[in-house]
């Protein structure tokens, strides 16, 4: 019903684990042999930010997983009681654009992080491409009843420029205070040869970066 | 668990609801689609969120891909609420029962125990029990807040403008505009850097 908002998409998936568990497994810890602690120790390990496997794929604004053991609630006696059979991965993710590019894009970029994690997933062993990846991935989603977005509808490559400018150039005006026209003008006239607004590439930041860059700004005044 | 990802938090909140409660609460979610954002305008003034979603699970729809899987056999239908916000739990959830109570009491009117939003105590409550931990989570911009990525578009905008003037003009003109940009601009101006340590959902901690 509401997959999309203006470009953004809402990816919302539950995928189901195998019941179960491993005689051995790759992970080294027979105390987590069962499937389902397996993945979740999968994905507690995953490395995060700049070396998250979601920072390799394209336009992905925010990205989760987490296990979905059973359903629960405040029980009472009016209230009957639930429990899943299985339990789910679920996967959602926030990213610009459409989804089959994305999840191709996601595939070809992540492989090796998405076999590990969804390897003990119901279906998931009859994923061998993109092409199938899709076609599991869509099995398993859910439409988002109502996605709201709350940020700008650019792509993720444009906020990541703007973040980028935004920073510099708030340390640009600080650097520059009091100069006289000619040189303000000079001053700025490097700094945009510095910042490149119109090459959304390079100089940014990149997906996932947890520290500051050295700004051009601050290269050019020490020059 | 890792609710955090720099500057973001990412919530989930599972909650049941009858089945053919669920069908009713579809259709006001189309609505507020359809005629977005008149039922959701407190949602707009929430600016500490990045991206929010709601998704109804028929309980006939939980994903069945294999014979080998069970299918599931539940009394519930159930709605997965998914947030990715700035600043703490607390701040969020308080943010969101002052700012939108009435349109929180609208997504979740139909839900097994919603409390509603006011009184706090126990929309808190609520939330908690029902809320489930993020085992991975990513942001693209852990530096960076909602607002910043808002504004940073806006500044960015505002100086490719700039740019393409500063050398039509003289040097006291551009000085003038200059002034005149970090003027307009000056509420998107600011240097970002890695957030405070938030607090974890106190009582799951505890």
């Amino acid at each position: 019903m509401a997959n999309t908002f203006g470009e953004s998409y809402g990816l919302t998936c539950l995928c189901p684990i195998k019941n179960g568990q491993c005689e051995t497994n790759d992970d080294d810890n027979f105390d987590l042999a069962s499937y389902d602690k397996i993945t979740r120790r999968r994905l507690q390990t995953l490395p995060l930010n700049e070396q998250s496997p979601f920072a390799k794929v394209p336009d992905t604004y925010f990205a989760r997983l987490f296990i979905l053991n059973d359903v629960f609630f405040e029980q009472g006696n009016e209230v009957k009681r639930d429990h899943l059979k299985s339990k789910y991965l679920v996967f959602t993710s926030n990213f610009h654009g459409e989804l089959e590019p994305y999840l191709e894009g996601m595939w070809h970029n992540a492989e090796s992080e998405i076999r590990n994690i969804w390897q003990y997933a119901v279906g998931f062993e009859r994923v061998n491409d993109a092409a199938s990846f899709i076609e599991y991935i869509k099995k398993c989603q859910l439409t988002t009843t109502l996605f709201f977005n709350g940020s700008t509808d650019k792509s993720l490559k444009q906020q990541l420029k703007s973040l980028y400018v935004k920073q510099v150039f708030s340390e640009f005006m600080l650097l520059n205070q009091g100069k006289n026209a000619a040189d303000l003008k000079a001053a700025f006239k490097e700094f945009l040869q510095d910042v490149e607004l119109d090459n959304p590439d390079s100089p940014s930041w990149v997906p996932g970066q947890t520290q500051l860059s050295p700004s051009p700004a601050n290269t050019s005044e020490n020059a | 668990m890792s609710n955090f990802a720099g500057k973001a938090y990412g919530m989930n909140v599972i909650t049941p609801l009858r089945w053919w409660t669920a069908i009713w609460q579809q259709i006001i979610f189309w609505v507020v689609v359809k005629t977005f954002p008149y039922f959701v305008k407190g949602l707009l003034t929430l600016s500490l969120i990045h991206y929010a979603r709601w998704t109804i699970i028929n309980r006939w729809s939980f994903p069945h891909l294999d014979k080998s899987q069970p299918k599931e056999k539940l009394h519930y239908s159930y709605m997965l609420f998914e947030s990715n916000f700035n600043g703490s739990w607390d701040q969020y959830i308080d943010s969101f029962s002052f700012a939108i109570p009435s349109g929180l009491d609208m997504f979740w009117r139909w839900n097994i125990r919603y409390p509603k939003s006011i009184p706090l105590h126990d929309f808190y409550n609520y939330i908690r029990f029902n809320q489930v931990e993020t085992n991975h989570y990513y942001n693209a911009y852990p530096l960076a807040a909602s607002n910043d990525v808002k504004s940073a578009q806006t500044l960015f905008e505002g100086l490719t403008e700039l740019a393409q003037q500063v050398d039509e003009l003289t040097d006291d003109d551009f000085l003038a505009r200059y002034n005149n940009f970090l003027a307009d601009h000056q509420e998107s101006l600011g240097s970002m850097d890695v957030g405070p340590v938030m607090t974890l959902n106190p009582a799951k901690e505890a």
